[in-house]
């Protein structure tokens, strides 16, 4: 049983106002992310047996309003997703074949390992720096950015750069605390990006590659 | 609270050992300075001329500051072990890794270091084995 069943349970059989949100329910969605027992997991995903406690606590996410119970917004996540620019933006937006990444090339290998996020904002949660500092992007932002400034199909890489150089809310932030990668739900180290990110604006002569 | 943090070390088989490194560095970092202003007031006897900065060194003589310094040692060692971890980090160098990275460098390195130092301090020292 997992915790989101557990959940389920106690909404139909115990108390049919509690709120929580899902959807997918195999861990591809990212909806159900909370804290249980203090650390944040998607419910879908989380067994309760392996929790090995006694007692399951299950509470909203922190660093973002709760809109009921254990369902939160996460509207700061995705504030901070516009503001790195996750949106793709083409170099060629008119021409006429299509640009190929080849399956060996640096870039495609990393991203096979970097483009997994489903957004369930577990990340966002852990980070203490988040927690402080609500203009700080967020390691899963920084991790999309990453994923764009690679790009070499990408037209705005000097504006995402920008954004990720800015010395109070920018990558500069992040103390390497890891906090992110351990609860990453898709096991993306989320860490490894926003260092890539430092290492990258400290050497700005060098061409940006993996 | 107690049972919680148990069971998230339990859990993630200290996957957190990131936030655990980051606290010790800060608090480690705060002992030092306050070990520092000590030090400063030490070394400003010697403004005094010899006598009184012999007696300042004479109180730090004793086995119970001779603990003391074998827990300073203690806090220099994980302070710098540990800095050597966030170098290498910054230096892209085993950030994948970093859980092993904390265990052999800050733990397993510093433990060495620190008992190749805090053993003579102990028998010599303070329990002034001949």
């Amino acid at each position: 049983m997992t915790v989101l069943d557990a959940l389920i349970r106690v909404q139909r059989e115990m108390d049919g106002s509690i709120g929580f949100r899902c959807s997918c329910r195999v861990g591809m969605c990212g909806t159900c992310a909370v804290q249980v027992n203090r650390i944040p997991r998607l419910m879908c995903s989380t067994l309760v047996k392996t929790l090995d406690a006694e007692v399951v606590t299950v509470e909203p996410l922190p660093h973002y309003p709760v809109i009921k119970d254990v369902a939160v917004s996460l509207a700061p996540f995705f504030a901070q997703w516009r503001r790195a620019q996750a949106a793709f933006r083409p170099k060629h937006a008119d021409a006429p074949t299509l640009a190929i990444i080849g399956k060996d090339s640096r870039f495609r290998q990393l991203a096979a390992t970097k483009r997994d996020c489903i957004t369930c904002g577990a990340c966002y949660a852990a980070c203490s720096i988040t927690g402080m500092n609500v203009r700080y992007l967020g390691p899963a932002a920084i991790n999309k950015a990453l994923l764009r400034v690679l790009d070499p199909r990408d037209a705005a890489r000097a504006d995402r750069l920008k954004t990720l150089d800015q010395s109070s809310d920018g990558v500069w932030r992040c103390h390497t605390q890891f906090n992110c990668t351990a609860v990453c739900p898709r096991k993306i180290d989320l860490t490894d990006s926003i260092v890539r990110v430092k290492r990258a604006l400290l050497r700005p002569g060098k061409a940006l590659t993996v | 609270m107690t049972s919680s943090v148990g069971a998230v070390l339990k859990k993630y088989r200290w996957q957190f050992s990131g936030m655990v490194a980051w606290t010790l560095q800060r608090v480690t970092g705060i002992l030092l300075l306050l070990y520092l202003l000590l030090h400063v007031h030490t070394i400003s006897k010697l403004s005094q001329g010899p006598a009184a900065f012999d007696a300042a060194i004479a109180t730090f003589s004793s086995p119970f500051f001779k603990c003391l310094e074998i827990g300073l040692l203690g806090v220099v060692v994980l302070h710098a072990f540990n800095g050597i971890r966030i170098t290498l980090v910054d230096l892209g160098i085993g950030v994948g890794k970093q859980r092993q990275l904390f265990w052999t460098i800050t733990v397993g390195m510093g433990l060495l270091v620190f008992l190749a130092g805090a053993i003579p301090i102990l028998l010599f020292a303070v329990l002034k084995v001949r």
